[in-house]
């Protein structure tokens, strides 16, 4: 039978350098950017599914986050329960539209760095300038309503 | 699976909105998911955006984990799914027009697949298990594991130790190593080779 890892004192020496090895490999962001996942969890929203890109002609799996071409402008359209939200992602920024149309806030929300926040107006057009840090995800929250819909997209990589 | 009590705490607590319970589920499966990116020879930025994916995809599913000792299962399986899709997505850009399958990312054995799971569990369980031993078990098993080796003399200086009692400290901190629970779980049920 094959030696086991903690079969003697050097085996197990063994595993335990392998153990922190391994976690030495680990970049320090790559873990900054896992534990600062956590502050989604506050945010209360349905979530809007990608289901087109000019990109990648797309019929993506459901929730797979999105992850471009070089092609410009791009066109992604995100489904929530309640809500569509369609994006064209020009140079220089996004010009989004909700459907049904309605007034609201969108916000982009990069995996680090600042939120983007922005108004929808009335016919559920909105601008996000300039482009947000890649990747991040659109929160929109409209104002109609007793409480209004809150849709949050998947992951968005430019 | 064994059933791994910390784990289980773990997911309870950060189900409740404890970040700290979070953070430290991070730093415990953070290097499988590395490891699995580092196999599938994804770039920084695909390993990031995997990371993103997986993690971001965990908050999500947090209360719906009803059986916490499933998670280092759930976490490989996710990563994997995702780095085919990134691997996919840039096949997709280098030859345009066809659409190539993914498959033969080294991965469709599912016997290494569930080794890789262990290891990270054992690795996870013994960082874990020398972080709460006594400071003195840590320092000397840390000047013994440095590379280059740090000569014994050395070592019996540092630590105030006869060279004599090198030896049976290290067994006696090893030996407390394997006693600690989620260790000795794992000594119970892992049949993993050494890595000789």
């Amino acid at each position: 039978m094959a030696r086991r890892w903690a079969d003697d004192d050097d085996d197990l020496m063994g595993a335990l350098q392998e153990a922190f090895r391994a976690e030495r490999d680990v970049p320090r962001e790559f873990i900054e950017a896992g534990q600062a996942a956590f502050t989604w969890r506050n945010i209360d929203a349905e979530l809007a599914t990608l289901t087109s890109d000019s990109a990648t002609g797309l019929a993506t799996a459901a929730a797979a986050p999105v992850r471009s071409a070089e092609a410009s402008p791009r066109f992604l359209t995100f489904s929530s329960v309640d809500l569509t939200i369609e994006l064209e992602i020009g140079p220089d920024g996004i010009i989004g539209q909700i459907v049904p149309p309605q007034p609201g806030r969108a916000e982009a929300r990069p995996a680090s760095g600042p939120v983007l926040d922005t108004e929808i107006d009335d016919i559920g057009c909105f601008v996000v300038r300039p482009l947000p840090g890649s990747p991040f995800r659109l929160h929109v929250a409209t104002d109609t309503g007793h409480a209004g819909i809150s849709a949050l997209t998947t992951w968005i990589t430019l | 699976m064994h059933d791994d009590p910390t784990v289980a705490m773990l997911v309870r607590r950060a189900r409740d909105g404890d970040k700290q319970a979070w953070d430290a589920i991070v730093v415990r499966y953070a290097p499988l998911i590395w490891a699995i990116c580092r196999r599938y020879r994804l770039d920084r930025p695909d390993a990031d955006d995997v990371g993103q994916s997986v993690w971001l995809r965990l908050v999500d599913q947090l209360d719906v984990i009803r059986d916490p000792a499933a998670l280092p299962g759930w976490i490989a399986t996710t990563t994997r799914r995702e780095c085919g899709r990134v691997v996919g997505v840039a096949r997709k850009r280098e030859v345009l027009g066809y659409t190539q399958d993914v498959a033969e990312v080294p991965d469709s054995d599912p016997a290494a697949a569930e080794a890789e799971v262990l290891m990270a569990e054992r690795n996870a369980a013994l960082r874990e298990a020398f972080r709460e031993l006594p400071p003195r078990c840590q320092e000397l098993i840390s000047l013994l594991l440095t590379d280059p080796p740090v000569p014994y003399a050395e070592i019996s200086g540092k630590l105030g130790i006869k060279i004599g009692s090198i030896g049976p400290t290290r067994a006696r901190c090893l030996q407390r190593l394997r006693e600690y629970p989620s260790v000795a779980a794992l000594i119970g049920a892992d049949s993993i080779p050494a890595r000789r």
